[in-house]
């Protein structure tokens, strides 16, 4: 078969975009003009090799996430409860969950502080 | 690599043999296919290495998609969906990053210039196809892709960019005007 020139091959591209054109056969008028389009070699070993060794890496990473879930939300319960029991703490020497209470400055006076930041 | 006992299995056998865990069946699958992706993830990315990641992550989504597959469709469309996918987004996150790099955040930033050629040497035919394509918007680029390359009608263009076939026909007659006039610069 003669190969197609350069305006051959343009007019080719231009038909497969009209409309009514069929284009079933147009990939196989491109293949037979060298055009055509591959992986390198060794293309399926490569994605086999990156689907099921990366399935134990996956895996892998799925443990360390569930171990962290695990980790934090035992790490946020315990930091729950000692807020808890620290502002109950606060409330029972206080009498009060104001800001100054929590602060631990509910009865000073502001003369107090005063005399304690400059020792007079 | 050639799985001889896979040569004339069905595809829907092939499915579930890969579902099974059938490391062999699944080969062949992506031993099948693996031109048809090609030719749409390289005829819209170029022939880079790049474009051979983005095959390979077509068959590690269909890989772990496959489940997803009901046979509704057959699998080589299924498979030419994930490729167009993954190939536009790829060119969606190019375009975020030059974006970042560049003050003309709004023009086409993958605008692939023109090569200079003497005139009186003749360009190969498929040099003048990689220009041209690689110089088209993507939104058009992908439609010659599927016409020119993959063979599609024009109601299969839409059902695999999920457009209408309204749309799909207003970027044909676009695509028509933007590339006539890359190939009068061929």
């Amino acid at each position: 078969m003669n190969k197609m020139n350069p305006s051959e091959i343009k007019n080719l591209m231009m038909s497969s975009l009209h409309q009514d054109t069929d284009t079933s056969e147009i990939p196989i008028r491109m293949e037979d003009e060298g055009i055509s389009y591959n992986f390198s070699e060794k293309f399926e070993d490569r994605v086999l090799d990156k689907l099921f060794s990366a399935g134990l890496t996956i895996k892998g990473e799925v443990e360390f996430v569930k171990y962290m879930n695990f980790a934090f939300s035992r790490i946020a319960l315990t930091g729950v409860a000692a807020i808890v029991i620290l502002l109950i703490s606060i409330f029972l020497m206080q009498g009060s969950l104001s800001f100054n209470s929590i602060l631990g400055i509910s009865d000073s006076y502001d003369e107090s502080i005063i005399c304690l930041l400059t020792g007079n | 690599m050639i799985h001889e006992s896979y040569n004339v299995t069905e595809e829907n056998e092939l499915v579930k043999a890969s579902l099974d865990g059938d490391k062999n069946a699944f080969g062949e699958i992506v031993n099948r296919y693996q031109k048809m992706v090609a030719r749409t993830v390289k005829g819209m990315l170029g022939d880079t290495v790049f474009a051979e990641d983005i095959g390979q992550e077509v068959f590690i989504n269909l890989y772990y998609s496959l489940p997803e597959f009901r046979g509704e469709s057959k699998l080589s469309t299924y498979i030419q969906k994930i490729a167009v996918n993954l190939t536009l987004n790829e060119i969606k996150r190019r375009k975020r990053f030059f974006s970042m790099f560049s003050h003309k955040a709004n023009t086409e930033m993958y605008e692939f210039e023109i090569p200079d050629h003497d005139t009186e040497e003749r360009r190969e035919a498929s040099e003048i196809v990689n220009i041209a394509l690689l110089a088209m918007d993507p939104k058009f680029r992908i439609i010659v892709t599927l016409r020119m390359l993959q063979g599609y009608s024009t109601k299969e263009t839409a059902e695999m960019l999920d457009l209408p076939i309204g749309t799909v026909l207003s970027r044909l007659s676009r695509a028509q005007e933007q590339l006539r006039t890359i190939l009068e610069k061929l």
